[in-house]
């Protein structure tokens, strides 16, 4: 650490400079994870939100909300306490000049995916419902009455629900009835029974037998399953791993090329007697300084970079992952260092001093 | 009392029709206490005797013994620390890490190595060398006899048994070269240490105590030339 920090100290440019390179590549890794998580919560929230286990879908459905369909009677045969349905269609909301793609979940309201109320009341009464405050970001406010694109009716927001996104969309909460109403439309009586699928809380899965008709499914597996999820998170991911491997070279090449100036110097020490562990401590310690306040800066400027987003960029910092990522980079630079330490050990003293 | 001895050591490099000895068999020995001048022209094989002595090159046959430990038999790993514990080297080119300041090249050895100079002794020295000013320039902010004087502090402060001086004032002007010699000499009676000077400059020996002249990889003693 004294080798290490005292040439920190002399030659701030150089080391600056190297910081200011591991700074914007952990810049661009914590940005890109917020991004990534943000994305995945656009995707998941909702369904996080009813803190469950598994759901049941129809067998042919392929693990598609969209695709699930079955009647309520499903549910006498489920031998589990804690059970809630979900009818879901996803429709174009209409306000004025303002136009949103949401998803509409009909629920009953003494289930446990009825969600807690930030604003306003629940819904009572047929077509009211309960959106997601992402909408309110956009204009909407209590009282407001939204038109569908898909059918007739329309619905009033009665109360607004915070983390309610599903598959990208804001989610709007209301009954079964209501759901059915404008799923149908004409026919809405005779589907009065349909529902999409039945969520349950349960530690145990195995215990639960349906019929060959329907499929359980758990909870992370449906989210995966949801459409476009598993491909954002893998592409956005993989440009993190890749961010891992560039600032490891980054700083395996600046180091190198660090040590190569210094193997005269490093030479004379090996001389005097001075070990190849000390020095390879060094070369470590040094990299740490650099990696720790690089990736420490990238971390502030990612921070103060988000409190300033606009809401519509889709960015959700995750602060223990962006630890973990920020740890990654530091092991990974360090990683980097390796090849600048092979070189000290190689270093043949008595060429070093001109011998 | 002997601190250093060579014993029928000689090096060669290459092979067959290309082989060179480069230092013929030669048999050596050093007390504590004395200052002693090789002298010779370039290519006799003065630095190869130097690096054999300090451990950076192993001799082709013979013994090196420092203190009554033979190091000729012994791994790069413990000649480092013999080297640490029992010698001081002095560079043609100084052997000043350039990004710490004088103080912390004494620092940088207390970090490797336990039983240096006491603060008060290094104090002393410093002053002795006239480097007490020094404490916080950095190697660049220094001329090069300032350099050569840090340098031989950096070289006593770990108390060694033996000084290895390469060309000690090779880059220096004829009275900052005296200069140096006689704080070698000074250093070396007061510390009862050996000093070993590898130098072309005859003018020079007249600081020693014993002069060696080294033709063509064969060590003879010549003492007209104090």
């Amino acid at each position: 650490m004294f080798l290490a920090w005292n040439e920190i100290k002399k030659n701030k440019l150089r080391f600056t400079l190297i910081i200011g390179v591991l700074m914007l590549v952990s810049y661009l890794v914590f940005f890109l994870s917020g991004l990534a998580n943000g994305l995945q919560q656009m995707n998941r929230e909702s369904v996080d939100k009813w803190d469950s286990d598994a759901i049941i879908l129809t067998d042919d459905s392929d693990k598609s909300l969209y695709q699930s369909s079955m009647d309520v009677s499903e549910v006498d045969e489920i031998d589990t306490d804690k059970i809630a349905v979900i009818g879901q269609m996803s429709t174009i909301a209409r306000l004025d000049d303002m136009k949103i793609n949401v998803s509409i979940f009909g629920i009953n309201d003494d289930e446990f995916l009825m969600p807690n109320i930030t604003d306003g009341k629940s819904f009572t009464e047929i077509n009211e419902v309960i959106a997601s405050d992402t909408l309110k970001d956009e204009g909407f406010k209590l009282g407001d009455i939204l038109k569908l694109s898909s059918s007739d009716d329309s619905l009033t927001i009665v109360g607004f629900t915070s983390n309610a996104r599903f598959n990208a969309s804001p989610v709007l909460y209301t009954n079964l009835e209501t759901l059915n109403a404008v799923k149908f439309g004409d026919y809405a009586e005779v589907n009065k029974d349909q529902i999409n699928a039945i969520v349950i809380q349960s530690t145990d899965l195995s215990t639960i037998k349906t019929n060959e008709a329907l499929e359980i499914v758990d909870t992370e597996t449906f989210i995966q399953n949801l459409p476009g999820y598993t491909e954002q998170s893998l592409s956005l991911n993989f440009m993190i791993y890749f961010l891992f491997i560039i600032s490891a070279v980054i700083v395996a090449i600046f180091l190198y090329v660090l040590t190569v100036q210094k193997i005269s110097m490093f030479g004379i020490m090996k001389a005097q007697g001075i070990s190849n562990a000390y020095l390879s401590k060094s070369i470590v310690a040094q990299t740490f300084i650099l990696a720790a306040v690089g990736v420490t800066i990238g971390f502030a400027l990612t921070l103060l970079t988000g409190a300033f987003l606009p809401s519509a960029v889709p960015v959700s910092f995750d602060l223990v992952k962006m630890l973990l990522n920020g740890l990654v980079l530091v092991i990974v630079a360090i990683a980097g260092a390796v090849f600048s330490v092979l070189t000290i050990v190689k270093i043949d003293p008595l060429k070093a001093i001109g011998g | 009392m002997t601190v250093l001895e060579l014993n029928s050591v000689q090096k060669s490099f290459g092979t067959g029709h290309k082989k060179v000895d480069a230092l013929k068999e030669t048999n050596f020995k050093a007390d504590r206490g004395e200052l002693i001048a090789i002298i010779g022209p370039s290519g006799s094989g003065k630095s190869t005797l130097l690096t054999i002595i300090g451990g950076l090159l192993s001799p082709t046959s013979g013994d090196v013994t420092i203190n009554k430990q033979n190091i000729t038999s012994l791994n790069e790993k413990s000649r480092s620390k013999i080297r640490l514990k029992e010698i001081g080297f002095i560079l043609q080119a100084s052997n000043l890490i350039p990004f710490l300041t004088v103080h912390n090249q004494f620092k940088l050895l207390d970090k490797v190595k336990k039983d240096n100079m006491t603060d008060s002794e290094l104090k002393q020295l410093c002053k002795d060398l006239g480097i007490e000013d020094l404490q916080n320039k950095y190697p660049a902010d220094l001329s090069g006899g300032e350099r050569q004087r840090v340098a031989i502090a950096k070289a006593l402060y770990s108390n060694p048994s033996i000084i290895l001086a390469d060309e000690p004032t090779a880059s220096l002007d004829s009275d900052k070269a005296y200069e140096v010699m006689d704080i070698l000499k000074n250093e070396t009676k007061n510390k009862n240490t050996t000093t070993i000077v590898v130098t072309h400059d005859i003018r020079l020996t007249s600081y020693c105590d014993k002069v060696f002249k080294m033709t063509d990889g064969v060590l003879a003693l010549d003492n007209t030339l104090i």
